[in-house]
C-alpha cells in the first residue's frame, strides 16, 4: 500500500483542491491512503479536512493537540501511516502529485529515499531562492549527502527507512543527510514539478538564516560523528593545542630576543594557558559525549533492528 | 542525579479497602504552612459529597509533618476513604505528587495544598470543567483581596513568564488544580516543576484553562520568604525556559550565548592583529588575553550545546513528542 503523507498548518483553502489532484494522480494506484496531519492550525483547516476524512474511506486526519511545527507533523504522518512506500508533500499546492507515479517508479530501482527537486522554481528570487541556493550547498559540503533541494517537501521513503528515523526539532530539512546517517540509506533525487502559491501566505521568513545554521552544525556533528564523537571534540582540542604551542613559540622566542617588560611579561603564557585548558575541557566534553553514545547504542541493541535490506536480491 | 530515598509502601499508615476505583482522588501535598487536617478535609471534602461523588483523599507528608497525620486516623476508622503517605527523607513536591500517584485511582486528580487557598466550594467547578473535556484547569485567585504583597509577588511571577504563557495563565502560585489522569503519568514530574505545571501542560500540548475562584480569608496575609526561596525561584524560571523552548534543540540556546562570546572574542584579536600589522608590538596587551578568554568561552559554549543535540539525537526516538488530539477517518477502526 501507498500513503501519502500531507502536514497542514492553516492551509483551509488548499485542501480541497489538493485531495482532488492526489485522488487523480492515483488513479491507477490500486491501493492508497492519505494522511492529512493538522499541526494545530487556527483556521478551519481542521474542519475541511475532517469533511473529507469523512466521505472519502482512504483519507485519514491526525490532529495534533497544538502547533508543533512541520518536522513533528510530519513524525505523527509517517507513525500513522500503514503502507509500505510513504511519499510526503507540501499542502499548498505548490507539490504536483502527478509527479508521485514516477517518485514510485524510481524507488522501485532499488533506492530508499527518492527526492523531489524542484525545478524552475516559483518563488521569490532574494528572500526564497538564493537563501535556499547557499543552504543547499552549505548543507552538502558539510554533511557530504549531496542533494541539491532539501527544502522541497516531495518525497518517497520505504517503511524500513522511516522505521528507523525520528524527527525531532527542525530536522526534516536535513531529512536525507539524517537518513543517510543514521540509515545508510540510498538516496536519489529526480526534478519535481513547482508552482507558485495560489492561497494562503508562506510560513517561511528569513528570520530562520541563524537557526538554520545551528541545525547545520548539528546536522554536521551527526552525520560525520555519530560513530566516534571523541574525533570531532579531539580534533578541536589538537586545534587549541597547536595554536598553544605556537604562541609558546612566540613568547620564548621573544624571551631570547628581546628584553620584555616587566608589566606585559604574563600575557604570553596566561594565553597559552587558556588554549590549553580549553582543550582539556574539549577532550573531557569528547569523552561524555562517548559515553552518551556508547549507553545510547547498548539500548539500541538491545531492541536490534532489521537492516534496511538483506543481502540477497 | 540521585533519586532521594522516598518511604517504601509498607510506611503506608493505612490503606483503605480497595473496591470501585472513585471518580476522584485528592492529592493533599502536607508541605509549608500546613492546618489542622481534619478540618482541611471535612471542609474540602464536603462541596464533593454535596455533589454526590466518589472521592478519594490521598495525604502525603514530609517527614517533618508526619504527626499532623495522625489525626486523620480516626477518619480512616470512620471507613472515610482516605490514604496516608509519608515520605522517608524531606523530597521536592514533586517526589511527594510522584508518592501520591501510585497510590491513587481516580480519572481525575485535584492537588490541595495543605492550607486554604481557595473556597472549598471552588473544588467542584474545577471538576465539572474537567468533565466537560478541559484536560487541566487551574484555580486562578479572583478577584485578588490579597496583601499588597502578595499581590506584588504574584505580579512579578506572572509578568516573568509571561513571554511563555502569554496571557493564558495569571496565576500559576496558585495550586490548587484539577486534571485528568493523563496530565500527570505523561508530564515528567520532578523538582520544582509542579510550581509551573500548567505552563507545562499548555506545551505538552494539553488544554489548560484558568477558572476564577473566591480567595480564602485564610490565604490573604503578607508573605516574605527568605532570600534564598526568591533565589530558587528565579533559578526555576530561568531553566523553565530553557525546558520548554530548547530541550530539543539546546544548541540554538549555546549556540547563541557562545557566538556571542567568541564574536566578541574574535573582534577584539582582529583589532590586536591590525594594530601588529601597524608595527605595535601587542604580546605584553592584557587586551590579549581578554580577546582569548572571551573566545575560549564562547567555544566551550558550543561545544557544550553540541553535548546536548548528541544526547536529544540519542534519546528521542524512545519517546512520542507529539500528542495527537484525534484521529478522523470514515472507516471503523
Amino acid at each position: 500500500m501507498l500513503s501519502v503523507v500531507v502536514p497542514l498548518y492553516n492551509e483551509e483553502e488548499n485542501i480541497p483542491q489538493l485531495v482532488t489532484s492526489i485522488q487523480e494522480a492515483l488513479v491507477e494506484c490500486p491501493q492508497w491512503e492519505l494522511v492529512l496531519v493538522d499541526d494545530g492550525s487556527s483556521d478551519d483547516t481542521a474542519r475541511v479536512a475532517a469533511g473529507i476524512a469523512c466521505t472519502d474511506a482512504r483519507v485519514r486526519l491526525v490532529r495534533l493537540a497544538r502547533n508543533y511545527g512541520q518536522t513533528k507533523a510530519m513524525q505523527a504522518g509517517f507513525d500513522h501511516a500503514r503502507g509500505e512506500v510513504v511519499v510526503t508533500m507540501d499542502g499548498d499546492l505548490q507539490n504536483d502529485p502527478a509527479d508521485i507515479p514516477r517518485l514510485l517508479a524510481k524507488l522501485d530501482e532499488g533506492y530508499d529515499l527518492v527526492a523531489g527537486y524542484r525545478l524552475r522554481r516559483q518563488d521569490k528570487l532574494l528572500t526564497r531562492k538564493v537563501p535556499s541556493w547557499i543552504a543547499n550547498r552549505l548543507i552538502a559540503w558539510m554533511t557530504g549527502v549531496r542533494i541539491r533541494d532539501n527544502g522541497c517537501s516531495l518525497k518517497a521513503y520505504r517503511r524500513s527507512l522511516i522505521s528507523q528515523l525520528h524527527l525531532y526539532s527542525d530536522m526534516h530539512r536535513f531529512l536525507p543527510a539524517l537518513a543517510a546517517a543514521t540509515a545508510a540509506a540510498r538516496i536519489v533525487e529526480i526534478p519535481v514539478q513547482h508552482h507558485a502559491r495560489r492561497f494562503g501566505r508562506s510560513k517561511y521568513g528569513l528570520s530562520r538564516v541563524a537557526k538554520i545554521l545551528a541545525d547545520l552544525m548539528t546536522i554536521t556533528m551527526i552525520t560525520s560523528f555519530r560513530e566516534r564523537p571523541l574525533g570531532l571534540f579531539g580534533t578541536a582540542a589538537a586545534g587549541s593545542v597547536a595554536a598553544g604551542a605556537v604562541v609558546l613559540y612566540l613568547w620564548l622566542r621573544s624571551l631570547a630576543l628581546y628584553r620584555v617588560e616587566p608589566e606585559g611579561a604574563y600575557v604570553l603564557p596566561a594565553v597559552v594557558l587558556l588554549l590549553v585548558a580549553l582543550a582539556v575541557y574539549l577532550v573531557m566534553l569528547g569523552l561524555v559525549a562517548e559515553v552518551t553514545v556508547r549507553s545510547a547504542t547498548q539500548e539500541e541493541q538491545d531492541t536490534m533492528r532489521r537492516p534496511l535490506r538483506g543481502l540477497a536480491s | 542525579m540521585t533519586i532521594p530515598v522516598l518511604s517504601p509502601p509498607d510506611h503506608e499508615l493505612r490503606v483503605t479497602p480497595s473496591d470501585a476505583p472513585p471518580e476522584i482522588s485528592i492529592v493533599v501535598l502536607v508541605g509549608e504552612r500546613p492546618v489542622p487536617l481534619v478540618e482541611l478535609f471535612e471542609e474540602y471534602s464536603a462541596p464533593l459529597r454535596a455533589a454526590k461523588r466518589t472521592f478519594e483523599f490521598v495525604f502525603v507528608a514530609q517527614p517533618h509533618f508526619r504527626k499532623l497525620l495522625a489525626p486523620l486516623q480516626a477518619l480512616i476508622d470512620q471507613h472515610e476513604s482516605i490514604t496516608l503517605l509519608e515520605a522517608g527523607q524531606s523530597v521536592a513536591d514533586a517526589a511527594l505528587l510522584r508518592m501520591a500517584l501510585t497510590t491513587c485511582r481516580g480519572g481525575i486528580i485535584v492537588t490541595l495544598p495543605a492550607y486554604r487557598q481557595v473556597e472549598a466550594d471552588a473544588i467542584d467547578a474545577l471538576i465539572q470543567r474537567v468533565e466537560q473535556g478541559t484536560d487541566f484547569v487551574v484555580a486562578r485567585r479572583w478577584p485578588r483581596r490579597d496583601a499588597i504583597i502578595n499581590r506584588l509577588q504574584n505580579r512579578i511571577l506572572r509578568i516573568a513568564i509571561e513571554p511563555l504563557a502569554q496571557g493564558r495563565l495569571h496565576d500559576v502560585a496558585c495550586s490548587v488544580r484539577a486534571m485528568r489522569r493523563e496530565v500527570l503519568t505523561e508530564i515528567p514530574l520532578y523538582g520544582d516543576s509542579m510550581r509551573f505545571l500548567p505552563l507545562v501542560a499548555l506545551f505538552n500540548g494539553f488544554s489548560v484553562e484558568e477558572l476564577p475562584c473566591r480567595q480564602h480569608q485564610g490565604d490573604m496575609h503578607g508573605r516574605i520568604y527568605g532570600p534564598g526561596v526568591y533565589l530558587r525561584r528565579l533559578i526555576d524560571v530561568l531553566g523553565l525556559f530553557f525546558l520548554l523552548r530548547f530541550t530539543e534543540k539546546p544548541l540554538r540556546f549555546f549556540g547563541l550565548i557562545g557566538s556571542a562570546f567568541a564574536l566578541s572574542g574574535g573582534v577584539l584579536l582582529l583589532w590586536l592583529l591590525i594594530e601588529r600589522i601597524g608595527g605595535e608590538a601587542i604580546g605584553g596587551r592584557p587586551l590579549l588575553i581578554l580577546g582569548v578568554l572571551l573566545f575560549t568561552v564562547g567555544i566551550q559554549a558550543v561545544a557544550l550545546g553540541l553535548i546536548g543535540e548528541m544526547i536529544v539525537h540519542f534519546n528521542v526516538s524512545r519517546r512520542q513528542s507529539y500528542r495527537v488530539r484525534e484521529v478522523i477517518s470514515a472507516r471503523r477502526e
